[in-house]
C-alpha cells in the first residue's frame, strides 16, 4: 500500500492552500454566527471570498482566505451582533409573557452597533475612502430616490437621510467647484468630480418613479446601504470640515420645505462662512445645549434674511476668499465656465441636476417656485431653460435652451453656440465624455465638431466650415456666426480675410485628402483582390507570420485574443460606419425625393 | 320633566314630517331625518292629551273648531289649547286620497279638501312671497302652517342634533339634594377595614421594583448625551495614517463608465436597425447585447430605467459574492510577444520562390528523390509511373511503366551507381537509369543481373521475399509479402532498407544489393513502424513507429535509444548531416526537434501545419530543413547546428512556401532538398513538382 498522494503525517499542520483557504460554511463555523450575520459582517468588513490556486474542497465552494475570516472574528461587531441576537430574544421572550411595560423597556434600551471605527480600519486615510466612493454615492443616490415601502423595510427615514447625504455631497462637489463631466445616459445622469486627485463617478437615476421588481433581496442592498450612508456621512464631514464649514449642515426649514435643499444648503455655506468671517465663534462651548439650538435656529433664520436676489455677491465673496487657496488649472477652468451667466430653470427642466450643475461651473441659477432667488422676470437672466415643444411668452434679452445644452457646455469646456438646442428642435447628439474617440477608432460627427469649436476658442480662429455633410456644415455655419458675435469687439475685416484665405487652403486640402484616401481605398480593395486570387485558401492571416512558431504556446494564445480583441473594435467600428452610411444614403434619397416632389 | 321635554320637542314634527313631502323648496332646508313612526307615536300621546281637554269643553268649542277648518288664522300659542281639526281619526290618509272631502263634521256634512294649488301657482307664491320657504302644508289637518322664527331655530338645532332650546345646558353641574351634614347615621354601618390605614403592599413591591431599577441604572430619566454622529475620522492629517497589517486589500473593479451609445440621445449611428435588433434573438443569451441603444429627442421623454434597482442590487452581489482576484492587464503590444528573431537576409540563401515546374505526372507525385549529384529528379506518382527529369530544365528524360501506384523512389546514395530504387506494391524494383559512363554501366549491369533465382535462400524467407529478375525493365525486382511504403538507400549503398507497415515482426527488412541477402531486423518493434532512416555517418537506424524513435546500433544489434516523440502519430523522420540532431514530422501537423546528445524528449516543438506532415528534410551541407504537409504548404527553417556542445541549435522559421493546390484533401506530399543548392523540390497532389530557389 503506497502513500496517498498528499499524505501529511499525524500531528503536523496543514500547509499551502488547504490552511490558507476555508470555504464559506466552514468560516460560518469558525466565526460562530448565522449565515445572514456573516453576510453582513462580511459586507461591513469588506471581506470578499478568494480565488485560491487550488481549490482543495472542489470547484463548487466559495473560499474566502484564512486571514480574511480572522480579521472578522477578531472585530468587536461579530460580539456586538451576538450581544444583539441575544437581546431580541429578550424582547421576544417578554412579548410571549405578555410583559409589554419589560418589552417597553428593553425595546428602549436595545443595544446599537457603531460602524466608524470598521471604516477607519478599511480605509485607513480619506483618500483610500474616496478612491471606493463610486458604489456608495450610486447606491444612496438610487435610494433617495425610491420610495419608503414598509414591506420591504424602507424605512422613510433613511430614505431621507439618502436625500440629505445626496444633497450634502452635490452641494460640497458645487460649491468647490469639483465636477468634470456630465453625461445623461437612459440609466440615469453619471457624473464625474475630482476630489483630491481622485475621480469619482457616480449614477443618479432620473427623477422618476423607479420600478421595482420581487427578484431583490432588499436586506442584502440595505445592509450595503448602512454601510455607505455611514461612510459618506464621515467622507462628507471631512470635506466640509476642509472648507470650514460646520456639519451636519442646518438649512432653511422653509427651503427644505420646498425642496430646494440644494439651494438651502449653498445658502447655508455662504452664511456659515460670513458667520465665520463677522464672529468666529458664534457657538462657544460654554453655551448650553438650549443656546446652542437657539444659535442654530438663529443660523438658519439668518439665511432667511440673507438677500435673496443676489446670491452672486455673495458668491463672490466667498470665491475672493477662496481663491487663496491653491486651485489647479481644471478648477479655476471649470469656476469660469458660466461665469457672469444667469440662468433660469422653468417648471418642467429637471430642477435637481442642474442647480447642481450650474452652479459647479460658475453660473447663477433660479427656478419657477417658490424660494426661488430671483424670478423669471429678471432682466439680467441671460439663458433660460426649458423642456417644451413651444416656448409661449420670450424675452428678448436672453436665450432659451434644452437642458442638453448645459450638459454639452460642461462636457466641452465651452460656451457652445444655442442654435442647435433652441425650442422644440431635436438636439444634436449627446456624446459620452468618458470614451476617447481616437483610441476607439471611430469620431462621431459632432465631436468633431466640438473639436474644431475647442480649437477655434483657443486659438480665436473662426472655425473652418468641414466636410461636405450638411448637417454639420449648417451647425458650422451657425458657429462661425456665433463667434462672431462673441467676437465683435476684434476687428472682423482683416481677420476676415485672413479667414478666406486659411479656408482656401482648407479646402484644397480637404479635396486633396478625400482623394487620396480614396485612391488609397482603391488600392488596398485592389491589393486585397489580388491576394485573394493567388492565395484562394488562407484561413488564418496570423500564419502567416513564421515567427509565431517560435512563440510559446501560451504567448501564442495571447497573441491570438489580442488578435481577436482588435477584431472586434474594428468591426465595431465598421458597423458604425456601415450605419452612418446607410443613415445618409436614406436621408439623401429622402431630399432628392422631396425635392422631385417640389418640382 | 323629561317627559314635559319630549312633548315639547315632538310638537310640532308630525306637522312636519307630513308636510315635508308637499313641500319642495322646504325640504332641501331640513331634510327629515325623524322618524316617522315616532312621531306618529308622539303624535298619539299628544292626541290623547288634548283630548282629555276636548272631552271637557268639546260641547262649547265644537263649532268652533269645525269653523278654524275654513280659515286658520289662529297663532302659534293657541294652538296647544286648540283640538285638532281633523275628524277623520287616526286613519291612513291614502284612504282619502282620492276624495273631494276628508272627514267630517259634527253634523256629518262632509269637510272638503281644500284646493290643492298645482306647482306652477306654488312656484309663483313662492316666488312673490318672501316668505313662502317657512309655510309648511299639513296634509293631515289639511291646512298650511307657516312657522315663526322661533321654531325655525328650534328646528335648526334638533338637525343638528343639540337641544331644541339653546337656553338648555345638558352639562349643568350636579347639584346634590341630598343633604349630608346634619345626618345623624351612616348609610352604611360597616366598619372602616384595615385596609385604608395600611400602605400597600403591591405598591410597594412596585417601587422597590422601579427602586432597585433606578439604583442597577436599567431606567434612566436624562436621556443620554447624544455624541455626534459624525466626526473627523481621518484627522486633518491625512498622511499619518496606520497601515493595517491585514491582507492586500484588492478595490473592486469600478463599473464600466458608459460610452456614446449609452446616451439618451445618441447620435443615429449608434441606434441599431430593427433587423439587428430581431437578430440578436438569435443569438445565446450570453452573447446578446445587454443593453440596446434608443434614442429620446427631448430630455422630458427620458423614461425611468427599469432595471435601476436591479443593476444595482447585482452591484452589491458582485461586490460581497464574487472572488476578488489581482488581474493584472498590461496593454501588450502583439509584436513584443513574437521572440527576437534573426533577421532573415542574413540567414539567406534559402529557397523561397518557385522557379521550376515539372509537369507531366497524370496522377499525385507520391515521391521524389534526388540524384547524390543534384543533375537529375526522379518521381514516383500515382499513375504508375516512375519519371526522371533534368533538374536544370525541367525536361522529362525517362518513363517506366510501373503499373502499381508508385509509392516511393530513392536514387543510390553512391554517384557512381546512378540506380534507383522504387517501391510500388508489395514490389520493390531497382532500377537501372542508364546514366554514367560505360565502365560504371557494365558494372551497374553485373551488378543487376541474376541468373537463376536465388532457391538456395533458406525456406522460411523465400515465403515473404524472393529474388526476381525483371524482364521488362532489365532490373531486380524484390517481391514482399505485404505492400512496401518506403525504400531507404545506407549511406554505403550496398544495403537498402524497406519498410512494410504490415509486415509485423517483418515490417522492416535490410536487403544486400551485393550478396543479395536479405535480413530481417531482429528487434521487437513496439508499435506500428512508420518511417525509417540510415544515420548518415555511422552505422545506426532509425525506426520511427507511431509513438517513438527507435534508436539501433546495427554493430552491436541493440537498441542505443528512444525518443519519445510526444505525438499521437509520427509519420516521416530526417536525419541532421551530422547525425545528433533528429526532426519527426506527425500526422498532428506538429514537428519535433530531438537533439539526441541532449534528451530523449524534444527540443523543440513546432507547431506549423493545420494538416499531417507528409514529409520532413534536411538539407545536406546548408543548415536548412523543410516540412510539408497536406494542407498544401511546405515551411522552410534555418537549423543551425553549432560544433559547440554548449550551444543549442539554433531554429528559425523562414518562408512558407505555397503554391500547390490541395486535391483530394492532399497537398504537398513529398519534400526534398537539393544535394548541392539550396534548393527545395516540392511534390503534390496536383501531380506537380515544384522546384524552389534562392
Amino acid at each position: 500500500m503506497g502513500k496517498p498522494k498528499h499524505y501529511r503525517p499525524p500531528g503536523k499542520k496543514k500547509e499551502g492552500n488547504a490552511a490558507r483557504y476555508v470555504t464559506r460554511s466552514q468560516a460560518i463555523k469558525i466565526l460562530q454566527v448565522s449565515l445572514s450575520d456573516f453576510r453582513k459582517l462580511c459586507i461591513h468588513k469588506g471581506v470578499f471570498p478568494r480565488e485560491p490556486k487550488k481549490k482543495v474542497k472542489g470547484n463548487h465552494h466559495t473560499y474566502y482566505h484564512l486571514k480574511d475570516v480572522m480579521y472578522i472574528l477578531h472585530d468587536p461587531l461579530l460580539e456586538k451582533f451576538r450581544e444583539i441576537r441575544a437581546y431580541k430574544k429578550k424582547i421576544k421572550k417578554a412579548k410571549a409573557k405578555k410583559n409589554d411595560e419589560l418589552a417597553k423597556l428593553l425595546t428602549s434600551r436595545a443595544p446599537s452597533y457603531k460602524l466608524d471605527m470598521v471604516i477607519r480600519d478599511r480605509y485607513p486615510t480619506f483618500i483610500d475612502a474616496l478612491r471606493d466612493l463610486d458604489d456608495p454615492l450610486t447606491m444612496v443616490h438610487l435610494f433617495a430616490m425610491l420610495p419608503a415601502i414598509d414591506r420591504l423595510k424602507i424605512e422613510v427615514k433613511c430614505i431621507h437621510n439618502c436625500r440629505r447625504l445626496c444633497h450634502e455631497w452635490q452641494a460640497y462637489i458645487s460649491r468647490a467647484h469639483k465636477l468634470r463631466k456630465v453625461f445623461v445616459a437612459v440609466k440615469g445622469i453619471y457624473y464625474q468630480a475630482e476630489v483630491d486627485g481622485q475621480k469619482i463617478t457616480w449614477l443618479a437615476p432620473h427623477a422618476r418613479q423607479q420600478v421595482l421588481t420581487d427578484d431583490i433581496d432588499f436586506n442584502v442592498m440595505l445592509t450595503f446601504l448602512e454601510f455607505y450612508e455611514t461612510l459618506l456621512g464621515f467622507v462628507n464631514f471631512q470635506l466640509y470640515h476642509s472648507i470650514n464649514v460646520k456639519y451636519p449642515p442646518i438649512l432653511d426649514p422653509r427651503l427644505e420645505a420646498l425642496a430646494a435643499d440644494l439651494y438651502a444648503l449653498s445658502r447655508y455655506f455662504d452664511a456659515n462662512y460670513r458667520a465665520s468671517v463677522q464672529e468666529p465663534q458664534v457657538a462657544g462651548s460654554s453655551k448650553s445645549e438650549q443656546e446652542q439650538e437657539e444659535s442654530n435656529l438663529r443660523l438658519a433664520q439668518l439665511q432667511h434674511q440673507l438677500p435673496a436676489n443676489e446670491p452672486g455677491a455673495l458668491m463672490h465673496l466667498v470665491q475672493d476668499a477662496s481663491s487663496e487657496v491653491e486651485e489647479d488649472a481644471a478648477t479655476r477652468d471649470c469656476k469660469n465656465l458660466f461665469r457672469n451667466k444667469k440662468f433660469f430653470l422653468s417648471r418642467e427642466v429637471p430642477r435637481e441636476s442642474l442647480l447642481f450643475v450650474i452652479p459647479a461651473f460658475g453660473g447663477i441659477v433660479s427656478w419657477e417656485g417658490d424660494g426661488a432667488p430671483f424670478s423669471e422676470a429678471d432682466d439680467s437672466i441671460t439663458h433660460q431653460i426649458v423642456d417644451r415643444p413651444t416656448q409661449g411668452h420670450v424675452y428678448l434679452s436672453r436665450e432659451y435652451v434644452q437642458p442638453q445644452w448645459v450638459y454639452d457646455c460642461v462636457n466641452a469646456r465651452i460656451i457652445l453656440p444655442t442654435e442647435p438646442y433652441t425650442v422644440g428642435r431635436d438636439p444634436p447628439p449627446h456624446l459620452s465624455p468618458f470614451v476617447d474617440d481616437e483610441a476607439e477608432g471611430y469620431v462621431p460627427d459632432y465631436a468633431k465638431t466640438i473639436k474644431q469649436l475647442q480649437a477655434a476658442v483657443k486659438s480665436d480662429i473662426k472655425p473652418l466650415p468641414g466636410t461636405g455633410n450638411d448637417d454639420l456644415d449648417s451647425s458650422q455655419n451657425m458657429l462661425a456666426e456665433g463667434f462672431i458675435n462673441r467676437t465683435e469687439a476684434m476687428e472682423a475685416a482683416e481677420k476676415k480675410r485672413q479667414m478666406m484665405l486659411l479656408e482656401k487652403q482648407y479646402h484644397d486640402e480637404l479635396k486633396m485628402e478625400l482623394q487620396g484616401v480614396s485612391r488609397e481605398n482603391k488600392q488596398n480593395s485592389e491589393n486585397t483582390e489580388s491576394e485573394e486570387q493567388s492565395l484562394p485558401d488562407v484561413e488564418e492571416p496570423i500564419a502567416e507570420d513564421p515567427s509565431r512558431l517560435m512563440m510559446s504556446r501560451r504567448k501564442r494564445g495571447l497573441a491570438k485574443a489580442i488578435e481577436i480583441g482588435k477584431q472586434r473594435k474594428k468591426d465595431h467600428v465598421e458597423k458604425l460606419k456601415e450605419r452612418k452610411r446607410n443613415i445618409e444614403a436614406a436621408q439623401k434619397s429622402e431630399k432628392k425625393h422631396k425635392k422631385a416632389q417640389l418640382s | 320633566m323629561s317627559v314635559n321635554k319630549l312633548r315639547l320637542i315632538s310638537r310640532k314634527s308630525p306637522r312636519l314630517t307630513t308636510s315635508s313631502l308637499t313641500m319642495g323648496h322646504q325640504e332641501s332646508q331640513n331634510p327629515d331625518n325623524t322618524n316617522p313612526l315616532e312621531t306618529r307615536d308622539e303624535d298619539f300621546i299628544e292626541r290623547g292629551d288634548s283630548d282629555v281637554l276636548a272631552n271637557n269643553d268639546d260641547q262649547d268649542e265644537h263649532s268652533e273648531s269645525s269653523q278654524s277648518h275654513q280659515g286658520v288664522d289662529e297663532s302659534d300659542s293657541s294652538e296647544d289649547e286648540v283640538a285638532p281639526r281633523n275628524t277623520i281619526g287616526d286613519v291612513p290618509l291614502e284612504w282619502y286620497k282620492d276624495e273631494t272631502h276628508i272627514g267630517y263634521d259634527i253634523a256629518g256634512r262632509k269637510i272638503t279638501k281644500k284646493e290643492r294649488r298645482d306647482k306652477l301657482d306654488s312656484f309663483l307664491a313662492s316666488a312673490d312671497d318672501s316668505k313662502s320657504w317657512r309655510k309648511i302644508y299639513d296634509e293631515y289637518n289639511d291646512e298650511e302652517v307657516e312657522l315663526t322664527k322661533e321654531e325655525i331655530k328650534h328646528i335648526r338645532r334638533l338637525l343638528k342634533g343639540k337641544a331644541p332650546h339653546a337656553e338648555f345646558d345638558p352639562y349643568a353641574p350636579y347639584v346634590d339634594w341630598f343633604k349630608w351634614d346634619d345626618a345623624k347615621h351612616p348609610l352604611s354601618n360597616a366598619p372602616e377595614p384595615k385596609r385604608r390605614f395600611i400602605p400597600s403592599k403591591w405598591e410597594s413591591k412596585k417601587v422597590v421594583e422601579y427602586v432597585r431599577a433606578i439604583r442597577k441604572g436599567l431606567i434612566k430619566f436624562d436621556k443620554p448625551k447624544e455624541e455626534p454622529r459624525f466626526y473627523s475620522l481621518w484627522g486633518d492629517d491625512s498622511s499619518s495614517a496606520d497601515r493595517t497589517k491585514h491582507l492586500a486589500y484588492i478595490p473592486p473593479p469600478k463599473p464600466k463608465l458608459p460610452g456614446h451609445e449609452e446616451s439618451y440621445n445618441p447620435s443615429l449611428e449608434y441606434i441599431p436597425t430593427q433587423e439587428e435588433i430581431n437578430s440578436y434573438q438569435l443569438m445565446y443569451e450570453e452573447d446578446r447585447p445587454k443593453f440596446i441603444p434608443k434614442r429620446f429627442t427631448s430630455f422630458r421623454s427620458i423614461p425611468a430605467y427599469e432595471n435601476a434597482v436591479k443593476d444595482s442590487f447585482e452591484r452589491c452581489l458582485d461586490l460581497y459574492l464574487c472572488p476578488r482576484v489581482r488581474k493584472k492587464r498590461i496593454n501588450i503590444d502583439p509584436e513584443s510577444l513574437k521572440p527576437k528573431l534573426p533577421n532573415k537576409k542574413d540567414l539567406r540563401p534559402y529557397p523561397f520562390a518557385c522557379y521550376l515546374e515539372y509537369k507531366g505526372h497524370e496522377g499525385a507525385v507520391l515521391s521524389i528523390s534526388v540524384e547524390p549529384s543534384g543533375q537529375w529528379i526522379a518521381s514516383g506518382s500515382n499513375d504508375g509511373t516512375v519519371r526522371i527529369w533534368e533538374v536544370e530544365t525541367g525536361r522529362c528524360i525517362r518513363v517506366w511503366e510501373i503499373g502499381e501506384a508508385v509509392q516511393h523512389v530513392a536514387w543510390n546514395p553512391l554517384p557512381a551507381r546512378p540506380i534507383l530504387a522504387v517501391s510500388a506494391g508489395a514490389d520493390v524494383f531497382i532500377l537501372n537509369t542508364g546514366f554514367g559512363n560505360v565502365e560504371e554501366q557494365k558494372e551497374i549491369r553485373k551488378l543487376l543481373h541474376i541468373g537463376t533465382p536465388a532457391s538456395d535462400d533458406s525456406d522460411d524467407m523465400s515465403s515473404y521475399l524472393s529474388w526476381l529478375q525483371d524482364e521488362k525493365h532489365d532490373c531486380i525486382r524484390l517481391r514482399h509479402y505485404r505492400t512496401v511504403s518506403s525504400v531507404v538507400w545506407h549511406r554505403k549503398g550496398d544495403y537498402l532498407s524497406t519498410l512494410m507497415p504490415a509486415g509485423e515482426s517483418r515490417a522492416v527488412l535490410v536487403h544486400q544489393l551485393s550478396k543479395r541477402l536479405t535480413q530481417r531486423l531482429p528487434f521487437k518493434l513496439h508499435g506500428l513502424p512508420v518511417s525509417l532512416a540510415f544515420h548518415p555517418t555511422r552505422s545506426i537506424f532509425f525506426v520511427v513507429t507511431k509513438k517513438n524513435v527507435r534508436v539501433y546500433d546495427m554493430l552491436k544489434q541493440k537498441l542505443i535509444k528512444k525518443l519519445e516523440t510526444q505525438l499521437r502519430e509520427a509519420s516521416s523522420i530526417a536525419v541532421h548531416p551530422a547525425g545528433d540532431n533528429v526532426i519527426v514530422g506527425s500526422r498532428e501537423g506538429k514537428l519535433r526537434w530531438f537533439d539526441m546528445d541532449l534528451s530523449s524528449k524534444p527540443y523543440q516543438n513546432l507547431d506549423c501545419h493545420g494538416k499531417d506532415i507528409t514529409n520532413v528534410a534536411f538539407h545536406r551541407s546548408y543548415p536548412l530543413f523543410a516540412s510539408c504537409s497536406d494542407d498544401g504548404t511546405a515551411y522552410v527553417f534555418h537549423g543551425m547546428v553549432y560544433a559547440d556542445l554548449n550551444e543549442n541549435p539554433r531554429i528559425v522559421p523562414l518562408e512558407i512556401l505555397r503554391g500547390h493546390t490541395v486535391t483530394d484533401g492532399r497537398g504537398v506530399l513529398d519534400c526534398t532538398f537539393h544535394p548541392r543548392q539550396p534548393w527545395l523540390f516540392t511534390a503534390g497532389a496536383d501531380s506537380t513538382i515544384k522546384l524552389y530557389c534562392h
